[in-house]
């Protein structure tokens, strides 16, 4: 009977994931069509991951799956899939900046309130989006803030006793930003560096550092104990990062 | 036949990406008098200033970091070819803020044959501009920032042996 009722629960939870995720198809400025990985809820916050790893993000799709039971509603549009783009640096360039805002726009017709993330090198779309959105719809509020996921936006290889360049992207929004960077990982030391030319066109942004985890953490094949922690609570890490963007924007 | 060619290019490639993956620079920064001041894993203050008079390679490191770990036997072989060549040379390995547990640690295991220094509050790290590692500076015998190199390297290799040897004569 116990066994019974365990087998019901698990089945249950299984059939609440795939009901939860949907499909949305959104036509771009680009004359392109995105596929959206939807994760409904009912709340007044709208998450978007600019994911760029043709779908292969399991770690972010639980995530997604917390933050949309815990009301948090998350779209994930995939786009170097979209433009059937390799995943390296250079391809980021072919994205038009006018796809990027027009999916803000899709999520801003919600009349939610509108957050971005993303990670790693993905970060500067990020940046892109926020910026245009600012020139192309400045009347437009609901833009809250970003949150970006050890940021790697260094233009070039690091020169050491250099200070290090940034893609261009870097210092052109003025949305909140909060910037959260691995303990163990080299990149730590140039977060406040990156921060203050972050701040440089205008945003508030807080940076802080997840003590114990290597950079990717949650892509790692090799996850130590702290990694596999805050993978498994990485919704709570953002949803920490929005309670401190919803605090900077008031 | 096409694969034979294809994988002997292949080769080629790699061959010549693995030789050209990492140079010493001359330096480009600001830093005019680099300091440190930072204690080995006895204990013992080293200073880049009683160093004066060989050229020093500073590294900053972390044992998270791999090409890090992967590059010290050749960092004591450089060392050992160099003492044996008669050029006053020392390695000052930086670790990145860690603690002396998990430096000791690493050290049995990997046996780095030169001095290890502890920076745990990452004070050196600000000064000295570094944003990732595995950072390198040769210093001349001058206390002067020579060359820097980012990334990991086969540090006894031909070039650098003869760069730093270069180095020492002036």
């Amino acid at each position: 009977m116990l066994v019974k009722n365990i087998l019901l629960i698990i089945l249950s939870f299984y059939i609440g994931i795939i009901h939860a995720k949907e499909l949305n198809y959104i036509e771009l400025p680009s004359g392109e069509e995105t596929e959206i990985r939807v994760f409904p809820a009912k709340g007044g916050i709208l998450l978007i991951g600019f994911a760029c790893d043709n779908g292969k993000s399991k770690h972010e799709e639980a995530t997604s799956q917390s933050l949309a039971e815990d009301g948090i509603e998350v779209w994930m549009p995939d786009m170097l899939s979209t433009y059937m783009l390799p995943k390296t640096r250079s391809s980021y360039a072919e994205i038009p900046d006018e796809d990027l805002t027009h999916i803000i726009y899709e999520a801003i017709s919600t009349n939610k309130d509108v957050y971005i993330v993303a990670s790693g090198p993905d970060t500067q779309l990020l940046l892109r989006a926020a910026a245009q959105w600012k020139k192309e719809y400045p009347d437009y509020k609901n833009l809250k803030g970003a949150v970006l996921l050890f940021p790697r936006l260094n233009n070039g290889e690091p020169v050491p006793g250099v200070e290090p360049k940034y893609v261009e992207s870097v210092g052109t929004t003025t949305i909140p930003l909060m910037v959260l960077e691995g303990g163990r990982t080299p990149n730590r030391w140039g977060l406040n560096h990156l921060s203050g030319k972050l701040a440089a066109s205008g945003s508030q942004v807080i940076s802080k550092i997840v003590p114990d985890i290597r950079g990717y953490f949650f892509k790692r094949a090799d996850p130590n104990r702290a990694e596999d922690v805050v993978t498994s609570q990485l919704s709570g890490l953002i949803k920490v990062s929005l309670f401190y963007l919803q605090e900077n924007s008031k | 036949m096409i694969n034979a060619k294809k994988i002997l290019l292949l080769l080629l490639l790699g061959l010549s990406l693995s030789i050209g993956a990492a140079h010493l620079k001359p330096y480009s920064g600001s830093i005019k008098d680099p300091v440190i001041s930072l204690k080995d894993l006895n204990g013992t203050t080293h200073t880049l200033a009683q160093y004066r008079g060989k050229v020093v390679l500073v590294q900053f490191w972390a044992t998270y970091c791999p090409p890090c770990v992967k590059e010290m036997p050749s960092m004591n072989k450089l060392q050992d070819k160099l003492a044996e060549a008669g050029v006053p040379f020392k390695i000052l390995a930086i670790d990145m803020a860690e603690t002396k547990a998990e430096v000791d640690a690493f050290v049995k295991k990997i046996k780095p044959e030169f001095t290890i220094l502890m920076d745990e509050t990452g004070s050196s790290i600000g000064q000295w501009n570094v944003f990732a590692a595995p950072s390198n500076f040769i210093i001349n015998k001058q206390g002067k920032i020579a060359y820097t190199l980012f990334g990991g390297v086969e540090w006894d290799s031909e070039e650098i042996i003869e760069k730093i040897t270069e180095l020492s004569k002036h």
